[in-house]
């Protein structure tokens, strides 16, 4: 048996001599140091959605020193987000915790100087503006377009940059967003169709294309906040293949952005997805707003395979899954049987039938 | 958006279109008028006070009572609180039946436990009424303090014996409370309750926003709120006097204003051919619907009724029905329509009804439109 020294006082409530030392390996990196250790200290990043891509990153910004994370998911946490999702434990998933409040716990020991201030909200517009502050940086760890157009678009409104990240299968993407662009819509100016982007409940992911992603987003956050230039280019990868290719995109943004060139940003307009609580029901109506009409064919075809009892009506499809009963209408307009949070139907529709891509 | 295809079939909400004389007698309170009848002594408010007692006679009148026992509240939900916030006392007996509205559940659920209420639901006979022999001995035997019964069922549209209800409560030493909120436009409501609560946007064509509390001489009601009047202001003490006690902060007088025309309208356009067309259109509904494949109908007994249809559809729930008849541009009611011990009894606990109520007979298009709309879900 070994005999460990025995240490007086606690090294965390005592006064510190050096507060940094904890980073002194980090601040050795070239480019960092302690100026740039300070930077983090004093820097605030959200973090949009607390899943597989969330949960990497915003453990990764906390024991880097960053002083202020906020985390925003509107889901809980279950059984199957474990092989992923790394700050979660069983006990998260069957009590059914709140992901940001599982994550801020979980973070709660890795390092206390850092402040994680969970928020069991949907990421809408409303929730963007009514943040206490201004964020230095926000980070992409959503599992739908709409989201991530609506960061996009808030982003460059506020002059506040980005990390785009996505993953789904074995495959991953990310993108650092200068908050001068060019942004997500110089690429792709609208959103892929819900029915025709994959995602992890019908396509699966793996959890090494998370951390190749989040690896890439993470440095790019850590150079940002220290003040360095980012990366440019499109971050793609590819795990079970092994390809880790940095895609070359334009230096400037499109010609014909609206939102680079600050004429219009339209997620910033649109009408926001509707989720009402039907009376007396254990049923949550979700009316998609402004939304791209859904191609019930199309969606069939995606679920096909992922879904239980899948089932298409003259006027509507229907499917089991996360034990709810869905009926989706042509317009998008879809009823959740089983469920009577507004909140927890909204992630259940965009999980399954919203406009989807990325990992969660 | 164009309404000209839009079918309203929820008048048991709320009535829609009103009549136009509603609209502008609301628009010329906010053009003409604009002050409440009780806050001051002008020409405007001497026009208000004569529209606010026009409004109240007319409410008596439908009670068989004069207007000064009428008391204007938000709706027949503030009405029905008031009313039995007021009359329950500890240890008190309170009889009602499983059609109530949650305007009613709701608060006899609240007061149940803080009160020590002994409390009986009556339930619905086989028929799916509630015969006047069931409720003397329902109040024979449970000898209440209070009965609170809705006239009319939301749902299926059973009208009840409320005349021969508060006679039997009457003769057991019972204070009975009626809520007129379904029938009040479409039937006589002067039946000899000693409460009387209702609202003004459903079947008197009114304005939302609008109820009323209209107690016989002798109920003694408390107001269950306080602050002004517009009378006895110079007082601390709240006033007593009928029907100012219940009617503190500023009334929703354009509303008012509203009823006061539709209660006008309703003597130019008497109820009981309105509601002999309504009742024939949903005869013809039921016909058409109840043939098809899988719609099941939820019919009152024979009887008196009020105009609504609820169906059920075997292989869709009353939810998705909702929608497709909504992606056809028209407009019903699905779900538990607030009354939720009664779906207990009629076996559509976990999903409700699809509710049809016409406001008026449909023309042979509309009608089809909507038999065919059913039809494609049922064949879903």
């Amino acid at each position: 048996m070994t005999t460990h020294p025995v240490t007086t006082g606690d090294p965390l409530r005592d006064p510190p001599r050096d507060p940094l030392g904890r980073y002194s390996r980090q601040m050795r990196v070239h480019g960092v140091g302690e100026t740039g250790q300070r930077r983090l200290a004093s820097a605030t990043v959200l973090i949009v959605g607390c899943g597989a891509l969330g949960s990497h990153s915003a453990q990764a910004l906390v024991r880097a020193g960053v002083g202020t994370v906020w985390l925003v998911d509107r889901d809980i946490v279950e059984l199957s987000n474990l092989q992923r999702q790394v700050l979660f434990s069983e006990a998260d998933a069957i009590a059914g915790v709140p992901k940001a409040i599982a994550a801020a716990a979980a973070l709660g020991g890795a390092n206390s100087a850092c402040r994680v201030v969970p928020h069991v909200a949907d990421c809408s517009l409303d929730f963007l503006r009514n943040l206490p502050a201004r964020p230095d940086l926000v980070l992409d760890g959503t599992d739908n377009f709409p989201t991530r157009y609506l960061l996009n678009d808030w982003c460059a409104e506020q002059g506040v940059p980005w990390i785009y990240a996505g993953a789904v299968g074995s495959e991953g993407a990310a993108m650092v967003v200068p908050a001068g662009g060019p942004c997500l819509r110089c690429l792709w100016p609208e959103a892929p169709q819900g029915a025709d982007v994959g995602n992890c409940e019908t396509v699966g992911i793996l959890q090494p294309a998370i951390a190749a992603v989040t690896a890439f987003q993470v440095a790019e956050a850590l150079k940002l906040l220290v003040g360095a230039a980012p990366t440019r280019g499109v971050f793609t990868c590819d795990v079970w293949r092994g390809q880790y290719l940095l895609q070359q995109v334009a230096d400037r943004p499109a010609p014909d952005c609206p939102v680079c060139r600050r004429e219009r940003f339209p997620a910033l307009l649109a009408a926001p997805t509707e989720a009402v609580t039907l009376c007396g029901r254990d049923a949550v109506q979700i009316d998609p707003g402004s939304r791209a009409p859904i191609d019930l064919a199309a969606l069939a075809a995606r679920l096909d395979g992922a879904v239980d009892d899948l089932r298409r009506t003259a006027h509507l499809l229907r499917f089991a899954a996360d034990g709810c009963r869905f009926s989706v209408f042509p317009g998008g307009r879809t009823l959740v049987f089983g469920v009577q949070d507004p909140l927890r139907a909204r992630a259940l529709f965009d999980r399954w039938v919203g406009a989807h891509g990325g990992a969660s | 958006m164009s309404d000209d295809d839009l079918l309203y079939l929820d008048h048991a909400a709320t009535s829609w279109p009103k009549p136009q004389v509603v609209l502008d007698a609301m628009r010329r309170w906010y053009e003409q008028v604009g002050v409440s009848a009780e806050r001051g002594d002008g020409e405007r408010c001497q026009v208000a006070r004569a529209e606010v007692a026009a409004a109240r006679r007319g409410l008596g009148a439908l009670c068989g009572l004069g207007g000064d026992r009428v008391a204007f509240v938000s709706g027949a939900t503030e009405g029905l609180n008031l009313t039995l916030r007021a009359l329950l006392r500890p240890g008190h007996r309170v009889l009602t039946t499983a059609f109530e509205h949650s305007s009613v559940v709701r608060p006899l659920a609240a007061l149940r436990a803080p009160l020590g209420l002994s409390l009986e639901v009556l339930p619905p006979d086989p028929d799916g009424g509630l015969a006047a022999t069931g409720m003397a001995a329902a109040i024979a035997r449970h000898r209440p303090d209070v009965l609170v019964f809705t006239h009319a069922s939301n749902v299926t549209g059973a009208v009840f014996d409320a005349a021969a209800f508060a006679a039997a409560a009457r003769a057991a030493g019972c204070t009975s409370v009626l809520d007129v909120s379904q029938t009040a436009g479409w039937l006589p409501v002067d039946v000899g309750a000693d409460v009387v609560v209702g609202s003004a946007h459903k079947a008197l064509l009114g304005p939302p926003g609008l109820g009323f509390v209209i107690a016989r001489p002798g109920v003694a009601l408390a107001p269950q709120k306080q602050g002004g009047t517009g009378s006895s202001q110079a007082l601390e003490r709240h006033p007593e006097a009928w029907p100012t006690a219940f009617e503190a902060g500023t009334p929703n007088t354009p509303a008012i204003f509203g009823l006061a025309a539709a209660l006008r309208w309703a003597d130019a356009h008497p109820a009981p051919p309105r509601l002999a067309a309504c009742l024939e259109e949903v005869e013809r509904l039921a016909d058409a619907l109840g043939q098809l494949p899988g719609v099941q109908l939820l019919r009152p007994p024979p009887g008196p009724r009020t105009p609504v249809l609820s169906l059920t559809l075997a292989d869709a729930d009353p939810a998705e029905l909702g929608l497709v008849l909504d992606a056809a541009r028209i407009h019903v009611r699905s779900g538990h329509h607030c009354a939720p011990w009664l779906h207990q009894h009629l076996g559509t606990q976990a999903s409700g009804t699809v509710r049809i109520a016409p406001g008026a007979p449909l023309g042979d298009r509309d009608r089809q439109r909507l038999v065919e709309a059913v039809a494609s879900a049922a064949g879903g």
